[in-house]
């Protein structure tokens, strides 16, 4: 599945992490045996649930924590054993940890005064930095008396002041409220693309993964599920749980019964599945078809054909303006979700809860699963 | 009537009785011995108490001041230089507190969170004994023929006994020792609640752990540095028994000069006056201080 980077393919690898592993207390295996490398200028995304592993990742990267085995190249430099306060690698904390003794300005030349240069060039760094993420005018406050998107445009401006080969982000975004979260992620991307870091960012929220990253990893249990482009990673999962952590599925169990080199059936409890290409498999093989909720279409007819459609009643309906969710309770008793986009302004669309309905999708919708 | 009554009844709600129990206790037991103090500081004395400040000539009544007290003490060099080695010892003791105390706080808010309990209770431990006798146990390690002094000289590494008791020496040592556990405790309980990001992020941003202690671990501990100073600085002034006890003659500190006014001249005009003016000494760099603290946060905001 290791496709290169869209983008990237032609930069070359800034981050080299070669088989880390890091052991907790001599049993907890945080991070088992994780390779990876990162181009110049990409944004890539470790996405995992808490406990997966990905901050331990991080902070290794940072120099926080040392890792049990493996090593990590920066520029083709060996950084395992660097303290922090020696990588040319700044970080972005979660909630951002800004001093609160210390005014805005204060906190973005923090760094700068440390490296002991010249008081002029840090006025001149600063002010460009504040300029940057727009707050100029708040150089002379404490971080108290900012509100939670400012202190993260401080934090980031701090985190880029000492113009790091690689910037960090812990859960960028995490602090703000959900309004908040979209205009920032975008001013957040545009001015990492503007100063143009490379960046390893790590979240628990796919959505900010997504529209982030050029890249995302998905951990679980301290290894990589899968590595991938955001589209990659949601249309091709290659696993169950890559394809449950990434969005909504639903997940039809069945047994593979024609296996053709440009097509598969996948015979179901509730349907027959005709899946437009090949597998890696035989006939008589379990598998799991992923379907996503945004690729079933409802009607009230009965579809042609025998393939691709299963019949069930309404048992949930959650409207949220621009779409509609729902529950249908298919003859088996399993529960499937349909996502309908509201493209008209009609609202009889005419199901209700206790309604037959009938679920179809098109043979190039889902997704084999072998593993 | 009733108007009365309802303002007496709002007056009495929860919220004022709740808040007026502490101020009642402030001004019972701070506030009113205070101005008798100051009152008799300003009386003249007779034989066994002191005149009463209002007299009745001809039916209306007269203030007495006398001012007397206060003038001996701002003329006679006795009482300056009191004073003044007082302000010296009990800053010394601050001082050396802090730089004892400092690390002793940081390594216990260091340590491993099912430790400190134990660590903390450490601290307390010399509560549980009697403070006069652990001040003569002192005694009985720093004179001459004390332990300190014997075991140097049989193992040969003094031939004459080190002059210990009753010396400068002597009193800062019982000085830092009483008062090192109230500069320890607001200094942990500061220190356990320092963020560990904000240090890693200033290593994050090239900062070595030596540097990263005083450019963020002590200005963030400054209210704890603050606390504890003022704990032991502002009873340290007025410290009498260690300076009885410990102390020699060239350590005049003002608590045993107050004690003599009193008990041996039986003079408490002069007596008062002493301890207003050590009062004032105390809280004038105080309330300096707390003026600066909140203009500071005014101009903040």
């Amino acid at each position: 599945m290791a496709i290169a980077p869209k983008a990237n393919s032609v930069r070359e690898d800034l981050l080299r992490v070669e088989g880390v592993t890091k052991i907790f207390d001599g049993i907890v295996r945080a991070v088992d045996d994780v390779s990876l490398t990162v181009a110049t200028g990409e944004i890539f995304a470790l996405l995992g649930g808490s406990g997966c592993g990905k901050s331990t990742l991080l902070r290794m990267l940072a120099g926080f924590e040392a890792p049990t085995k493996g090593k990590i190249f920066l520029a083709g430099e060996d950084i395992t054993n660097l303290p922090p306060y020696q990588r040319p690698i700044n970080m972005m904390f979660q909630s951002y940890a800004l001093f609160p003794h210390l005014t805005v300005w204060e906190n973005v030349a923090f760094g700068l005064r440390r490296d002991h240069m010249p008081k002029e060039q840090v006025a001149e760094r600063v002010e460009s930095m504040l300029s940057l993420v727009q707050l100029t005018k708040y150089a002379k406050r404490k971080p108290h008396q900012l509100s939670g998107g400012q202190q993260q445009r401080v934090a980031l401006a701090r985190s880029l002041a000492k113009r790091p080969k690689l910037l960090l982000l812990d859960e960028p975004l995490g602090a703000l409220d959900k309004k908040l979260r979209e205009t920032t992620q975008l001013e957040l991307v545009n001015i990492i693309e503007e100063v143009g870091v490379t960046c390893v960012l790590v979240t628990h929220d796919q959505e900010e993964a997504m529209t982030m990253a050029s890249r995302i990893a998905v951990m679980s249990e301290g290894y990589f599920l899968q590595v991938g482009s955001p589209d990659e990673v949601y249309e091709m999962p290659n696993s169950r749980q890559v394809a449950d952590f990434i969005g909504n599925v639903n997940i039809f169990d069945g047994v593979v019964e024609d296996d053709e080199s440009d097509h598969v059936t996948v015979r179901c409890t509730d349907c027959l599945h005709y899946v437009g290409h090949g597998i890696s498999g035989n006939s008589g093989m379990s598998v799991g078809v992923a379907l996503r909720p945004e690729k079933i279409l409802l009607t009230k007819e009965k579809p042609e054909g025998e393939y691709n459609w299963c019949e069930g009643e309404v048992t949930e309906i959650a409207y949220f303006g621009a779409y509609t969710n729902y529950h249908l309770k298919l003859n088996s008793g399993k529960v499937i979700k349909a996502q309908e986009l509201n493209n008209t302004r009609d609202l009889s669309f005419g199901l209700t809860w206790g309604d037959r309905a009938f679920a179809r999708w098109s043979d190039l919708a889902m997704v084999v699963l072998t593993q | 009537m009733n108007k009365i009554t309802n303002y007496v009844r709002s007056f009495f709600n929860g919220r004022h009785v709740v808040i007026g129990v502490p101020y009642l206790w402030f001004l019972m037991l701070a506030l009113v011995p205070l101005l008798i103090v100051l009152k008799i500081s300003v009386s003249e004395m007779e034989s066994t108490s002191v005149s009463s400040m209002i007299s009745w000539s001809e039916g209306w009544p007269a203030i007495k001041l006398n001012f007397a007290s206060y003038v001996f003490i701002g003329s006679d060099e006795l009482y300056v230089q009191t004073y003044l080695s007082s302000l010296k010892y009990a800053l010394l003791t601050t001082i050396i507190c802090l730089a004892i105390g400092y690390p002793f706080a940081y390594f216990m808010a260091r340590s491993p969170k099912h430790l400190q309990p134990m660590l903390l209770m450490l601290i307390m431990l010399p509560f549980w004994t009697s403070f006069l006798l652990r001040i003569y146990a002192w005694k009985t390690l720093l004179v001459n023929n004390g332990v300190i002094n014997n075991v140097l000289m049989s193992l040969g590494i003094i031939n004459a006994p080190l002059e210990m008791m009753n010396t400068p020496f002597s009193l800062m040592v019982g000085m830092v020792y009483s008062y090192l556990p109230f500069m320890i405790l607001p200094l942990y309980a500061n220190l356990s609640k320092l963020d560990m990001r904000y240090l890693e992020a200033a290593a994050d941003l090239g900062t070595s752990p030596f540097k990263a202690f005083w450019l963020i671990t002590v200005p963030l501990s400054k209210a704890g540095i603050i606390a504890g100073s003022m704990l032991v600085f502002i009873p340290a002034v007025g410290e009498y028994v260690i300076p009885e006890l410990l102390g020699g003659p060239n350590t005049l500190m003002i608590g045993r000069v107050l004690w003599d006014e009193f008990f041996s001249n039986n003079d408490w005009p002069m007596a008062s006056a002493v301890a207003v003016v050590m009062i004032l000494l105390i809280m004038l760099p105080m309330a300096i201080y707390n003026k600066y603290q909140s203009e500071q946060s005014e101009l903040k905001s």
